[in-house]
């Protein structure tokens, strides 16, 4: 099994195939392809996204859900091209999971973006951030206190 | 902020080397053609509001920060009674 080194959670044995595979990168981010998620008990509901190919690259999400329950994902065609979803086959938690990346700026309140959420196909694992651009969703979204009970990505 | 009106058809220009041009407007939308240098980037605006959100949450943060927000959004919300009280 391959070995993962990180900066935050120490050296970890990962199974390539729960990595998610970003075939585009993230914006910013473009060449990296693999983050292995990661959850913790202690740090539930928060989803750890580790990059498999620098130790000291990890975003902290959430899923959107929990964010806004009310929270509506509109994927442009060519998005759902990359992740292989034909039209009506992108319901959160059946069949992509949904994450917003987690922001905690030094002496700030921490925020979400719901602007470009994570998508990943529950099926294959594929993934790609979507930017929603006429959502009227803010890249930096306070997020609410409140149990957040099993809410589904 | 500079305004100016343009119809379609109608182009600014950004400096020596951009042009802006109005190609289409139709229902709340306007179509816009950018003649620019390779070297000049053009990003629509969320792209660059997401390029930068991703580089401040790529930083590293504290285990304290984390644990805080955990908490945070463990609380419980406060239109909601205590457990075990009616």
């Amino acid at each position: 099994m391959p070995v993962l080194r990180t900066r935050s959670f120490g050296t970890l044995d990962f199974e390539e195939a729960s990595a998610f595979f970003f075939p585009r990168g993230l914006p910013g981010f473009e060449e990296e392809r693999r983050f292995l998620p990661i959850e913790a008990p202690q740090s539930h509901p928060l989803l750890f996204l580790q990059s498999t190919a620098r130790p000291e690259l990890c975003f902290i999400t959430l899923p959107v859900l929990a964010v806004d329950r009310r929270y509506r994902l509109a994927l442009e065609a060519d998005d759902r091209a990359v992740l292989g979803l034909a039209e009506g086959q992108a319901e959160i938690g059946r069949d992509v999971l949904c994450l917003a990346i987690v922001t905690i700026p030094p002496g700030g309140e921490p925020t979400a973006n719901l602007l470009a959420p994570l998508v990943v196909s529950l099926s294959s694992r594929v993934a790609l951030q979507a930017v929603q651009h006429d959502s009227g969703y803010s890249h930096c979204q306070p997020i609410p206190a409140g149990e957040t009970s099993e809410a589904s990505c | 902020m500079l305004v100016i009106r343009r119809r379609a058809g109608e182009s600014v220009l950004i400096g020596d080397r951009i042009e802006v041009e109005v190609i289409e407007l139709a229902s709340g939308r306007v179509k816009l053609g950018f003649h620019a240098p390779m070297d000049v980037p053009i990003l629509r605006k969320e792209l660059k509001l997401t390029l930068e959100q991703n580089r401040v949450a790529s930083l590293g943060v504290s285990g304290e920060s984390i644990a805080r927000l955990v908490e945070h959004l463990r609380q419980r919300r406060s239109d909601e009674p205590p457990a075990g009280r009616e």
